[in-house]
């Protein structure tokens, strides 16, 4: 077995066992990257083009190679958000996440692709074209964090940081086959995340294993003076425990989704899983969510967009970035910048933010949506009342085919109802794998109540002991294989 | 309420957005399908609904108010093409 293989517990405990080095799995991680990256395309800058040092060899993580979505801030490093717009800016700070991984040992292989600015749920809306899913590399990999997700799922590093700000972690993890989380709002500081919808945006984590994602968040969760909605007194154990059990435990379906349609391997997982739990002790229930299932898709999009819109007001062309320097009037560069900068998503969305917020529309719209989430968080409170965990699929359908395109941009986004309105509520989500359609992984979401992301992950160990590990994507070397071997014949 | 082409124009240049034909007839399809789903709001009774602020009581956190060193003054300017010493220099903003 080569080292890539390894999970991230494996080669932690590996390492102190001193069964091989740092520079070893160092090595193996920089080979198979070479060897997938021109099928998968997951990076936007490569940061392995020489050996990396731990800057804290005894460090929970040292020596462990990851990578980071490249809306995560790297000090001296080029950071995009796969944008044109930030050119080849090189942040003067790291994103909290990304130091408390450095300062526990961790080496960064890359920052890797996405949807500009998080907007898409395919990594195709990006301005270094799309990233290819590790598992059918004419598929997408999900998105916003499609790169991240991707990474991991092929063997780039054991695991990897996205942000989800309506399902950006829960949809690639599901699309790649990999464990993914997005935890409560507020766990994990935001400082040195380029925002997009600030009071939806979260950073989490990415790893083939529940147990590395509970390593993981032992590093990066906390309470951070930089993000000020980052939470004090908040106790996180992240501690991995073998005995633990849902006996007892309630898991509820949603009723208003039971009507809708599923590809066929999701319902059968749904299915599986759910005998998994019964036969686990829990008890199998349903809560009624109507005002998520009919208003969230809305809401969050008004939400979204309105905060995207402001958020984005800051790249100008003065500051970092691309610019032009013949302007005549500071009107005409701000225009030309971000006409040029901004890809046509973003530029939607900054249109659809600044309608809905300008004064005359702003109470009909963005006011009311306000209101809608309010009705969605209580909601969701209620909810989890009667139950102690929602299990859902995380998006109605298989990945689709790389450069598929619904005219309709509306119906895209309902393919993130099961995902966002965990955003809205700021409700921990974890994506959980369940097995193969084909070469294709399967995944679904279980959901806790806010501040519950460590019951939330040891019930993901419970499901993965039944439901199995992924294994690691083949990365395009089948189809690699296949086109030179036409290419002899 | 569908919104006109020189309407959503006028609102991308709110946002300093330049569009050629094809971007502003899709940006204008794009806005009208948009507002046409969030037409589902009026269903609701709203009236006595406050409007979400954050999903807890969270405190403003406050700083004390003393002078702390800022470290990155130097990398910031470098990053910028319209630096003048320490300050960033800026096309006239003013119009004649």
């Amino acid at each position: 077995m080569e080292l890539y293989e390894l999970n991230l517990y494996m080669l932690t405990e590996g390492l102190k066992a001193k069964k091989f080095s740092a520079s070893e799995i160092f090595e193996s991680c920089k080979n198979r990257i070479d060897k997938c990256e021109d099928n998968i395309r997951a990076l936007i800058t490569r940061t392995d083009s020489t050996p990396q040092t731990s800057e804290n060899p005894e460090g929970v993580l040292g020596g462990i190679p990851t990578i980071l979505k490249d809306n995560l801030c790297t000090r001296g490093i080029r950071t995009t958000a796969a944008s044109k717009i930030l050119g080849d800016w090189k942040p003067p700070y790291d994103a909290t996440a990304w130091k408390l991984l450095r300062e526990s040992g961790a080496v960064l292989m890359g920052k890797a692709n996405m949807d500009e600015f998080a907007m898409g749920n395919t990594c195709g809306n990006s301005a270094f074209g799309p990233t290819h899913n590790p598992n059918d590399i004419s598929r997408v990999p999900g998105g916003s964090s499609g790169g991240s997700a991707a990474a991991v799922s092929a063997g780039y590093v054991p695991f990897s940081l996205g942000s989800d700000t309506g399902g950006s972690i829960r949809q690639p993890a599901s699309f790649c086959g990999v464990y993914g989380l997005k935890p409560t709002y507020g766990m994990v500081s935001r400082y040195g995340l380029i925002s997009y919808g600030s009071s939806l945006d979260q950073i989490g984590p990415f790893a083939r294993t529940v147990r590395d994602l509970q390593l993981v968040m032992s590093v990066i969760s906390g309470h951070d003076p930089m993000d000020s909605s980052s939470f004090r007194d908040k106790a996180h154990d992240f501690t991995h425990r073998e005995d633990v059990s849902l006996k007892g435990k309630r898991v509820a379906v949603v009723k208003e989704f039971q009507g809708f349609g599923l590809d066929a391997p999701i319902s059968e997982a749904m299915k599986r899983t759910l005998k998994v739990l019964e036969d686990e002790g829990a008890i199998i229930t349903e809560v009624s969510l109507p005002v998520v299932s009919k208003y969230a898709v809305a809401c969050y999009y008004a939400l979204a967009m309105s905060e995207a819109h402001t958020n984005l007001e800051r790249y100008d062309g003065v500051r970092l970035g691309y610019t032009v320097k013949d302007a005549t009037g500071i009107k005409e560069m701000f225009e030309r910048v971000r006409s040029y900068g901004f890809g046509a998503e973003v530029k939607a969305r900054i249109i659809a933010g600044t309608c809905l917020t300008e004064p005359t529309r702003c109470e009909e719209y963005y006011v009311a949506a306000t209101k809608v989430r309010t009705l969605i968080a209580q909601e969701f409170s209620r909810a989890f009342g009667e139950t102690d965990y929602i299990i859902q699929p995380v998006t109605p359908s298989l990945p689709g085919k790389i450069g598929e395109a619904d005219d309709d941009a509306m119906k895209g986004y309902e393919t993130d109802l099961y995902t966002l309105p965990v955003n809205l509520a700021g409700l921990p989500g974890l994506s959980f794998f369940t097995g193969y359609a084909g070469n294709l992984p399967v995944g679904l979401q279980l959901i806790g109540r806010r501040w519950s992301d460590s019951e939330l992950l040891d019930a993901g160990i419970i499901l993965e002991r039944h439901l199995g590990s992924p294994k690691i994507a083949d990365g395009g070397q089948a189809t690699a294989r296949k086109k030179l071997y036409l290419e002899e014949r | 309420m569908k919104l006109t082409s020189e309407e959503v124009n006028e609102i991308a240049l709110e946002s300093r957005l330049l569009l050629n034909e094809q971007e502003l007839a899709s940006a204008v399809r794009y806005i009208n399908n948009f507002l046409d789903a969030l037409d589902c709001f009026k269903e609701l009774d709203l009236k006595d609904v406050e409007p979400f602020s954050f999903a807890e009581a969270i405190e403003c956190p406050l700083r004390d108010d003393v002078v702390t060193p800022f470290p990155y003054t130097e990398a910031i300017l470098h990053e910028s093409e319209h630096v003048d010493g320490s300050y960033f220099k800026v096309p006239r903003i003013m119009e004649e």
